[in-house]
């Protein structure tokens, strides 16, 4: 079975500064499999390249097989394959629940006519954005501030809506940016349930991107380690905690504890 | 061709300077000064009542110009841009503010100084003439030199006092400037009150040349505007490009161009639209600003 | 819910169409007749600008559309003979396909960047308009004919305008219907899935794509419907006036376009309607103060800047609570 998600040596070059340096890895379908490395190792860059918002130097990401880099992001998003943000990026002068609904836009059957008309079709689709949207609110548990303007959401609601929005595209392969970063103990364990329940449940491949080691050692499948733009290492999380070269890399630049 | 580069460089130090002022502006508030145009045309004004109706000398009223407009420009930032930039939830707001204090300003000028062209007198007699290759009126070097000066006086303002140094953090990062301990409301004021002062003293250099009347306000923006969209909007050396660059542009356009009638400012649209699609950041500026 | 709001579509129609014509001829003001004219058609431009201002794009370059649009009107009918009805429509789409040429490459610009550069779109038209040999440069075209008899199958629709007693009362029946379906279709893009995914441009663009909309397209589309707006304003104005010039619409056109968006507020479809008619109408009654009333004026927009910067509809917000 070919992968859902091939990474293939890619790299990208900022002027003389190579923010990713031929990277390769693959991502099986229904494996939550994350991406760790020091800070400026080239994580962030790596997810836009993943999810086409900026062009790769060089080398390619194949979805199903097909080629998606050099896709406009819009098109990779239509495919299956959808980004969710670092922190708060989020539609902030709508609702929690308009933030859903709008979301669904790749699923319209209707055309942005049919909708103007009013269509039958367009009222199907309507009705349908809207159970669907409450779905996912259950889902993620954000019935009591289904109403409340985002912009006046704490910090850990944020960051559960930006899944929702993720959420709403259907995804196949989500591609979450530091899902854990600023929570405390009790809010990482919630979203470390949520992110499972987000595979078992829903079906979804999970990528993620994430400085907190012992969430990711909890959470993940599989691990990817990156510094300077390379990779350096791959693997469950058992041989990555036994790696040598990823020791090194998070010694050598801060001392953060990585929690092993 | 040599008459060309000397009318390019004249009138591109005049615009440099205009345009030095709006993006101060800019780059602090991030406010786009429809009245910048006014502002110059009121400078004009004030130079020409300080000399001609008082009968003072050109340098009063240059330094008239010059206090008036900063006084000006400090009280516009403190009593209105900073109570709606505080309470919009936009900040395009600032837009409709700006255009109703052009049009204030226009008021203001149609009231005090009427609608007729005012000029100050030659302040030096004598044209310079090299070989017929070049020939400039004295008063036109002197009034470029002095527009040079007062550029160079800027940018060393910018580099070397406190407040300088301060603003330029203030344009580059206002969060940082701010956890530096930089205050951002008194910069804002005095980057504004620096800005309109520009202005003024623009239009105190011109008034006796080209003399002002109360049209010129508008347009003058427009071109301003042009400038800071050639170099980059924000940027010091983007807007003295900018100037210097559209200076140019205007005098070789009118001397190569006037077979064709008055096109001149077609052309540079046209170019700046072709221009501007291909890096939208301007020649210095940073994408997005 | 909605039958509140067809009551107030109801009522709002006996105003304009009922009330304002009796008090017109009560107090013989007729030349309100031509005010009011004006104020609907600026305002179908201003709609535009509006729908712009919705994308998150300052737009000042309506007047450059409408410009088009009346000089489009304007040489079908006295060169190629086509009946007036006609021109409208298409001198909104020659707008729009102009503006998705135009916009393509601007519409990546944001903020201030796209403001400067649909300012200068506005001084662009005009000197177009001044080079151009059919456009007759700078003496524009006079004298274009009233718009004629609109029949079909023989039916008259719409009388021609050289017959009426009253042209006056004709232009500004037909300026008013234009308004009212124009903004019907912006209140109905605005509440449709068109406008929600406006409004996700509006707020944040990189997350709109990344749920799979393609901004580019909505961007230009959003532009073409407006620049569509202000072209048949254009027309319509240039048939009213029966004449043209390069002068008809400049840089300063397009910052009112701009400001009654703003005066009204950019968050309400009938904000640009409000701020048209209380700049418009505000300006023409200032006249009474003469030398004085540019200064009013400005001065009455600043305040009401200090006091509303959120523009006067959002008076409504304050009695609703907090939103």
């Amino acid at each position: 079975m070919t992968p859902i998600l091939q990474i293939k040596n890619i790299t990208k070059r900022y002027g003389g500064l190579t923010a990713v340096n031929d990277v390769s890895f693959d991502v099986k379908a229904g494996e939550i499999l994350s991406v760790i490395g020091p800070n400026g190792a080239g994580k962030s860059t790596l997810f836009k390249l993943i999810s086409s918002f900026v062009p790769a130097t060089s080398g390619e990401v194949l979805f199903n097989g097909g080629r998606i880099s050099s896709l406009a992001p819009h098109k990779v998003a239509q495919m299956g394959v959808v980004r969710t943000f670092q922190e708060t990026t989020i539609f902030r002068s709508m609702t929690v629940r308009e933030n859903i609904i709008v979301s669904h836009h790749l699923r319209s059957k209707a055309s942005l006519f049919g909708f103007f008309l009013g269509t039958k079709q367009a009222k199907e689709d309507e009705a349908a954005f809207a159970s669907s949207a409450d779905d996912i609110v259950d889902f993620l548990g954000l019935q009591a501030i289904r109403n409340e303007l985002a912009s006046n959401l704490p910090q850990g609601h944020l960051r559960a809506l930006g899944m929702a929005i993720g959420l709403a595209t259907d995804p196949k392969v989500i591609l979450l940016d530091e899902p854990f970063a600023g929570m405390n103990h009790d809010e990482t364990m919630k979203m470390v349930g949520l992110v499972r329940r987000l595979r078992d449940e829903r079906g979804v491949t999970v990528l993620l991107v994430e400085h907190d080691m012992p969430a990711v050692m909890k959470i993940s499948d599989r691990i990817v380690c990156i510094n300077f733009g390379q990779k350096i290492a791959e693997g469950t999380p058992q041989e990555i905690r036994e790696n040598e070269k990823v020791i090194e890399a998070y010694l050598g630049s801060e001392d953060a504890a990585i929690g092993m | 061709m040599e008459q060309i580069i000397a009318n390019g460089l004249y009138l591109g130090a005049q615009y440099a300077l205009i345009a030095l002022g709006l993006t101060l502006i800019f780059s602090l508030m991030n406010v786009l000064n429809f009245a910048h145009g006014q502002m110059y045309v009121f400078g004009g004004f004030v130079t020409y009542t300080v000399v001609v109706q008082l009968g003072l000398p050109f340098i009063v009223g240059l330094f008239a110009s010059a206090i008036v407009l900063a006084v000006m420009g400090a009280a516009i930032e403190k009593f209105l841009f900073a109570p709606v930039v505080r309470r919009s939830k936009r900040d395009e707001s600032t837009m409709l503010l700006a255009a109703g204090i052009a049009f204030f300003l226009d008021a203001v000028i149609l009231l005090f100084f009427g609608e007729k062209q005012r000029g100050v007198p030659k302040i030096v007699n004598g044209v310079l003439n090299l070989d017929m290759r070049i020939i400039m009126p004295y008063d036109r070097i002197l009034i470029g030199v002095l527009a040079i000066l007062l550029i160079v006086a800027f940018i060393a303002f910018m580099h070397y006092s406190r407040t300088g140094r301060a603003m330029r953090a203030l344009a580059q990062d206002k969060v940082a400037a701010q956890l530096m301990g930089v205050n951002v409301s008194r910069y804002s004021m005095i980057g504004f009150a620096l800005g309109a002062m520009l202005a003024g003293l623009v239009g105190g250099l011109l008034v006796t040349i080209t003399g002002v009347n109360l049209g010129m306000g508008g347009p003058t923006s427009v071109k301003a505007f042009l400038m800071i969209m050639i170099g980059g909007a924000g940027v010091i050396s983007g807007a003295i490009a900018g100037g210097f660059i559209l200076g140019m542009m205007e005098s070789v356009g009118l001397t190569v161009l006037s077979a064709y009638g008055d096109i001149t400012y077609l052309v540079i649209f046209a170019s700046l639209m072709v221009f501007l699609a291909v890096r939208p950041q301007g020649l210095m500026g940073k994408p997005w600003g | 819910m909605i039958g509140k709001k067809l009551l107030g579509f109801i009522a709002f129609l006996v105003v304009v169409f009922v009330l304002v014509p009796l008090f017109i001829s009560a107090t013989g003001r007729w030349d309100f007749f031509y005010t009011l004219t004006s104020v609907a058609l600026l305002s179908v431009g201003a709609a535009g600008v509006w729908l712009t201002f919705y994308i998150g794009r300052i737009n000042i370059g309506q007047g450059a559309y409408a410009l088009i649009g009346g000089y489009v009107s304007t040489i079908l009918v006295t060169q190629a003979n086509v009946s007036f009805w006609l021109t409208l429509p298409l001198a909104g789409l020659f707008c729009a396909i102009i503006s998705v040429a135009i916009g393509f490459p601007i519409l990546r610009l944001r903020g201030v960047y796209f403001a400067m550069v649909t300012l200068v779109l506005t001084e662009v038209a005009r000197l177009t308009a001044l080079a151009l040999p059919i456009t007759n440069g700078a003496k524009g075209i006079t004298s274009i004919p009233l718009p004629g008899e609109l029949s079909i199958f023989g039916l008259t629709i719409i009388p021609a305008f050289g017959t009426l007693s009253n042209p006056r009362f004709g232009f500004y029946i037909m300026a008013v219907l234009l308004m009212i379906i124009t903004y019907l279709v912006l209140w109905r893009i605005v509440n449709s899935r068109l406008g929600h995914l406006c409004r996700s441009l509006q707020q944040n663009e990189e997350l709109s794509a990344s749920i799979g909309v393609n901004t580019a397209y909505l961007r230009v589309l959003a532009y073409a419907i407006s620049s569509f707006f202000g072209g048949i304003a254009g027309a319509m104005f240039a048939s009213i006036a029966q004449s043209i010039y390069p002068s008809s619409f400049v840089v300063a056109d397009s910052v009112n376009f701009m400001l009654y968006c703003f005066l009204g507020g950019l968050g309400y479809v009938f904000g640009p309607m409000l701020g048209t008619l209380l700049l418009y109408f505000g300006w023409d009654l200032l006249s009474i103060a003469r030398e004085y009333q540019l200064l009013i004026y400005s001065g009455v927009m600043i305040l009401l800047m200090l006091v509303l910067p959120n523009g006067v509809l959002s008076l409504l917000d304050k009695k609703e609570g907090s939103r």
